[in-house]
């Protein structure tokens, strides 16, 4: 490292000179000189040298290099698999939507008395037939669903669905 | 390391080709070699020593995933302090953005101060002064600003690196300063003193 003479004697013509720049950043008697002849290279003062981060070089760089095999393992196969999931995924749920639409667009279009089949309206007539709940019902807000016996006999209801109807009832 | 029979070490670019033909060893020989630069440089654009090894480290995982896009043909420092100026904006604005320099006026004003009172330098508190006072200027010019003054790098590289003009450079760094000592003569008159004494 230069004197602080010969720092004193360059210094404010050749302040890029790096021998000049290393001088000022480790004196601190020619650091307060340099600044009383030009103030602007106060900041100068605190660049240069090598820093190391906190923890210490190795661990700075194990903890890059566990990042990065990390990285390069999950690439290899993570987004595949995520890729399958996410398939499957897409799939359960179109699947799920598109059932659901069909049972809900089959039980509106039941609504005006079209039994659904055969075979569901007997099984729902012998368990209302054993288990008789309500013989009249009359009323504005409610759906009523009629399903008629096998035999064309008198239309049996077999749901009704009436929200001004207490929960417990 | 890289285990070499060969006494010279390879330069950047030979490490950067071993590096792409799929040696792990050579990169973190990279990394190695390049962690003072690269932590010093987001060091002193960030201000605070924890933050600046994060983004470090975000600097050298975004190398490594982006190594394949390098251009052997231009300095790799250069090509590394692209990603470093890049990275490092990038997490000045978001805290910004989260701060919105709620801490820029922290420290009173002093409202007198003893005219004869001498300035003795001390780099600790001329590194606080910056670090205080510097959160006034926008991203960009403080990382030309420590590129030029901290990094002592010549405004031709700045201009390579930040994919501008020399121009801007200058332009940059001319109200940086002035900024700066506008800082100073508000918040640290006792610094701001040398410049009225000029």
């Amino acid at each position: 490292m230069i004197s602080c003479a010969t720092f004193r004697a360059t210094f404010p013509v050749s302040v890029d000179d790096a021998q000049v720049l290393e001088h000022l950043r480790s004196c601190d008697v020619c650091l307060t000189f340099a600044v009383e002849h030009d103030p602007d290279v106060m900041f100068r003062a605190v660049g240069g040298g090598d820093p190391i981060p906190p923890g210490g070089l190795d661990a700075f760089v194990g903890d890059v290099m566990r990042e990065v095999r990390m990285r390069s393992g999950s690439r290899s196969t993570g987004p595949k698999e995520s890729a399958l999931w996410r398939r499957i995924a897409i799939a359960a749920a179109l699947s799920a939507v598109v059932s659901s639409g069909a049972l809900f667009y089959q039980s509106r279009s039941a609504i005006p008395g079209v039994p659904l089949t055969i075979e569901r309206a007997a099984m729902t007539s012998v368990i209302a037939s054993s288990r008789p709940v309500i013989e009249n019902y009359e009323s504005d807000s409610a759906t009523i669903i009629e399903v008629p016996t096998a035999a064309g006999e008198d239309v049996q209801v077999v749901m009704v669905f009436d929200e001004s109807l207490p929960a417990d009832l | 390391m890289i285990a070499t029979n060969d006494p010279v070490a390879p330069d950047d670019r030979q490490l950067v080709e071993t590096i792409r033909g799929g040696n792990a060893e050579a990169f973190e020989e990279l990394v190695r070699r390049k962690t003072s630069k690269v932590y010093a440089l987001c060091y002193r654009i960030i201000g605070n020593a924890e933050d600046a090894k994060d983004v470090a480290q975000l600097v050298f995982i975004k190398l490594w995933e982006n190594l394949a896009r390098y251009d052997p043909q231009y300095a790799f420092d250069t090509w590394l302090y692209r990603m470093v100026t890049n990275v490092g904006i990038d997490f000045i604005r978001s805290r910004q953005s989260r701060d919105n320099a709620v801490n820029s006026n922290l420290r009173l004003v002093k409202t007198s101060f003893d005219e004869e009172q001498t300035v003795t330098m001390q780099r600790k508190e001329i590194e606080s002064v910056f670090n205080d006072i510097s959160s006034v200027l926008s991203p960009k010019q403080k990382t030309i600003f420590v590129m030029r003054e901290m990094e002592d790098l010549a405004s031709p590289e700045i201009a390579k690196i930040l994919g501008c003009r020399e121009s801007t450079v200058r332009n940059h760094l001319f109200n940086a300063r002035k900024l700066l000592q506008q800082q100073l003569h508000k918040r640290y008159p006792e610094y701001a003193q040398l410049w009225r004494s000029r």
